[in-house]
């Protein structure tokens, strides 16, 4: 269950949907707030239950009291016909009112907003917020009432709740998208960069952008939104709510840009995150490879690890470094000696000194190192002619004593009263012996074929006619055998540069083996063809037993399909051919394939 | 008649002593030899009619006393020799062996060149004499063709026609070679067509029948991959 769901929300698509519903949520609260900015509702009813209770009733009395006093009494002038509320003032000589009833108890009857000044004393409705129109003060006699008839107060009320009832979805709306967007986001923060096949981070191609780069874009993503935003916040309307075109237009524009800034930066944002999460972030950046290349240039210079296994390089390298960093000096030097001239000729004097030293050591350390390289070249020569020589030596020691034993196992034989299990013995001894000749054969052409120490005749040969002769030479084994050999070869000769001697034993070898383990009654499959300009030569045989062996492991030496016919052949027919392909400049391959056992050899063609 | 002499000369004094008994068996009177030097000794003081001769002795190698016999005899000289490399077989032979055979050998075939190299040059010394226009001679092969007889070692070997044909035209033209279709068209006067099984097969019969060792052919060798043609002695 819980790797299903990790399964799905690590999907690309819901990643996607994610992603684009951040875009839509966010854009959508982003217009909202910009429409009850344009459509200028007071936002305070919403958190004010009653109007007179509000910041905004608050300044409307301070207004009031204001005016009141001021136009009344420091600068008398005409007193608007029509207000608000209910006043009543009363300085040294001056009385105004627009109240038919000015009692003090009249005005207090108001009881959601009265006021009431008598000489620095500040009487208030039963039920007025005490705001700001307590911090209210004037020197001398100074008599004011001040009230919002209740009426007055009533239609405010209502229109405050009007307000708030416009308010209330828009507002819910906007934090709704705020809140699911921030869920979102966190859900993509998490989930991104992640597959459900496993636990690694995937990169994004967006990932390949140095960090701070992808840190930069968000500059100017964040101030065309700011820009925009508030190049077209200032358009308030006044017309009972309703947006005039410019204002939609706006809005439009508001909803476009907010989207696309949305979308840069939230795939900057998640590509941090990404690089976060595969702690890369540092490293991928362009301050840190800068940072590293420094570092490593320093390092080179001054590592001297890899040349510290042979002396001479060692010395090399330690001469190299106390010349870079006397040359730096010196490059020093005849800046701070820029101050006093005289001396500046020093440096360059002992630049010139310390070249001289560096390249006559370093032409000493390189003849040293010369001669050890010619050494070793003429030790390997000597290894390669000792082994040359062993392989030599060793065949003739061998083959030596087994002349002697053919030749008095002959003799032996020729014996005339030798008694009848002698005789047996001999006939033992004879085969045994023979067998064994034609073991160290094989055995040494494979040591010179291996070690490359073997001559080789190369010239052009027709592939094709290189098998039909081999086949000719083996008909009579082919005969004998139940078996039939099946050929495909092209018409045209199929010229390749080789060795034919060396072929022939290939073929031969490859072809008696076939003949020795194939199943009776069945066919040997020869096929020649040229495909891509080699020349490619299949032999396909079904084996007479079980081959429960890799191609490699019939290849190794001594190795034989079937191990209970121990007493024919070397075991190295399959040796030598590929030994021999590969010497004569061919490619020696097995394949096994149930019974079916395939031998394959390509040569370039000419 | 008295035996015919051979000088065996082999550093390992039990192969020596194995061939003088395996030659002594075919009626031969052997002397052994163990280096070079004595075997130009036993030369001067002996009338020797084929040498058996080691390549790797002491005091004197198998080349450098073949030299020295080459200076002024011209008895058949077989080398025995565990370096069996063709490089090693042709400097012997291009230095003045008439054979070479290689370590180990198998007796049998030791003691089938040996009698075939005596036959050649004790019996058939005067076969350069009664050659004439009509015969054609390649080492020890000989082909009359006026009597269609074949020679090897100066015993009549019979061909079928075919086979003899073969060996007129590569004998004929020692030392070159040809491939099976040129042959074809040469012995059978057909035009060729898929033919290289055919004159292997042919090849390979006449080669049972002239060559001691059909394996390692002295005159009638493949030319793998190529043709086919007579070695020129």
């Amino acid at each position: 269950m819980d790797t299903k769901l990790r399964n799905i929300s690590r999907k690309t698509a819901t990643k996607s949907i994610a992603f684009v519903m951040v875009v839509i949520l966010f854009t959508a609260a982003i217009v909202s707030a910009a429409y009850v900015d344009y459509i200028n509702i007071n936002l305070e009813s919403l958190f004010v239950n009653q109007y007179k209770d509000s910041e905004t009733f608050a300044n409307e009395f301070f207004d009031a009291i204001y005016d009141t006093y001021y136009f009344t009494n420091d600068f008398p002038r005409n007193i608007p016909d029509e207000l608000d509320y209910l006043y009543y003032l009363k300085t040294d000589g001056l009385e105004n009112t627009n109240s038919g009833i000015y009692t003090k108890e009249y005005f207090l009857s108001f009881e959601d907003a009265a006021f009431i000044y008598e000489n620095g004393n500040i009487v208030l409705g039963e039920n007025t917020a005490p705001s700001t129109i307590t911090r209210f003060y004037r020197e001398g006699n100074l008599i004011m009432y001040i009230a919002f008839p209740d009426e007055y107060m009533a239609e405010k009320q209502n229109v405050w709740e009007l307000e708030r009832d416009k308010l209330i979805p828009i507002v819910a709306t906007i934090i709704a998208n705020l809140i699911i967007s921030l869920a979102l986001i966190i859900y993509l923060i998490r989930v991104t960069g992640r597959k459900h096949e496993d636990e690694n981070i995937h990169y994004s191609w967006i990932d390949k952008v140095y960090s701070e780069l992808l840190l930069f874009a968000f500059i100017p993503a964040l101030g065309l939104w700011f820009g925009a935003m508030s190049e077209l916040s200032y358009y308030p309307s006044y017309n009972n709510y309703q947006l005039n075109s410019i204002q939609v237009r706006n809005l439009l524009i508001i909803g476009l840009v907010t989207a696309i800034v949305t979308i840069i930066c939230g795939i900057l944002l998640l590509s941090i995150v990404r690089k976060i999460k595969g702690k890369i972030l540092l490293r991928h950046s362009i301050t840190y490879k800068f940072f590293s290349t420094i570092n490593d240039f320093i390092k080179s210079l001054f590592d001297g690890r890899k040349f510290s296994k042979n002396s001479l390089t060692k010395t090399l390298h330690q001469r190299q470094v106390i010349f870079i960093v006397a040359s730096f000096l010196l490059v020093l030097f005849t800046f701070i000696f820029l101050t006093f001239p005289p001396l500046m000729i020093m440096p360059p004097i002992l630049e010139i000194a310390l070249i001289y030293w560096y390249i006559k050591y370093n032409n000493e350390t390189f003849g040293e190192i010369n001669k050890g390289f010619d050494e070793s070249i003429e030790e390997q020569m000597k290894s390669e002619r000792m082994k040359i020589d062993l392989i030599t030596n060793v065949s003739h020691d061998l083959k030596t004593p087994l002349t002697s034993i053919i030749s008095y196992v002959d003799l032996l034989s020729k014996e005339e009263d030798l008694s009848e299990s002698a005789r047996d013995y001999v006939n033992i001894l004879m085969e045994k012996s023979n067998r064994l000749k034609n073991i160290v054969s094989d055995l040494f052409d494979l040591a010179k074929s291996t070690s490359g120490n073997i001559n080789m005749n190369f010239e052009m040969i027709d592939l094709k006619k290189l098998i039909e002769q081999t086949l000719g030479d083996m008909e009579d084994s082919i005969e004998e055998s139940s078996l039939q050999i099946k050929t495909n070869l092209p018409e045209e000769p199929v010229n390749i540069l080789s060795d034919g001697k060396k072929l022939y034993r290939v073929f031969q070898n490859i072809i008696d083996n076939a003949l020795k383990y194939s199943l009776q009654g069945t066919r040997i499959f020869i096929e020649l063809e040229i495909v891509e300009g080699k020349a490619i030569v299949t032999i396909k045989n079904i084996a007479s037993y079980e081959m429960n062996f890799t191609p490699d492991e019939i290849m190794e030496r001594f190795t034989r399909g079937d191990k209970s016919r121990t007493t024919e052949g070397s075991g190295l027919g399959l040796s030598i051919a590929e030994s021999f392909t590969q010497v004569s400049g061919g490619k020696f391959s097995i394949d096994v394939d149930g019974d079916m056992f395939k031998v394959i050899i390509s040569f370039q063609s000419v | 008649m008295d035996k015919i002499k051979i000088l065996v000369a082999d550093d390992d004094k039990e192969i020596a002593k194995a061939i003088a008994k395996l030659l002594t068996i075919e009626n031969y009177e052997v002397i052994k030899v163990y280096n070079g030097l004595e075997a130009l000794d036993v030369l001067i003081s002996n009338n020797i009619q084929l040498i058996l001769l080691d390549i790797m002795m002491p005091k004197l190698d198998g080349l450098s006393t073949m030299l020295k016999i080459r200076e002024n005899k011209n008895i058949p000289i077989i080398i025995l020799s565990a370096k069996s490399e063709d490089s090693d077989k042709i400097l012997g032979l291009s230095m003045g062996a008439d054979d070479y055979i290689t370590k180990p050998f198998n007796p049998e075939e030791l003691v089938a060149r040996v009698k075939s190299q005596l036959r050649r040059y004790l019996f058939l010394g005067d076969m350069g004499n009664i050659s004439n226009d009509s015969t054609i001679v390649v080492g020890g092969l000989c082909l009359n063709k006026d009597s269609k007889d074949f020679l090897v070692d100066g015993e009549a070997v019979k061909l079928t026609p075919t086979e003899y044909k073969i060996m007129e035209f590569l004998m004929s033209n020692a030392g070159i070679v040809f491939s099976a279709e040129r042959i074809y068209e040469e012995v059978w006067q057909e035009p060729a067509y898929s033919v290289e099984n055919t004159v292997m097969v042919h090849i390979r019969r006449i080669r049972e029948k002239i060559e001691i060792n059909p394996k390692e052919p002295k005159y009638l060798k493949v030319v793998w991959g190529i043709g086919y043609k007579i070695e020129k002695h």
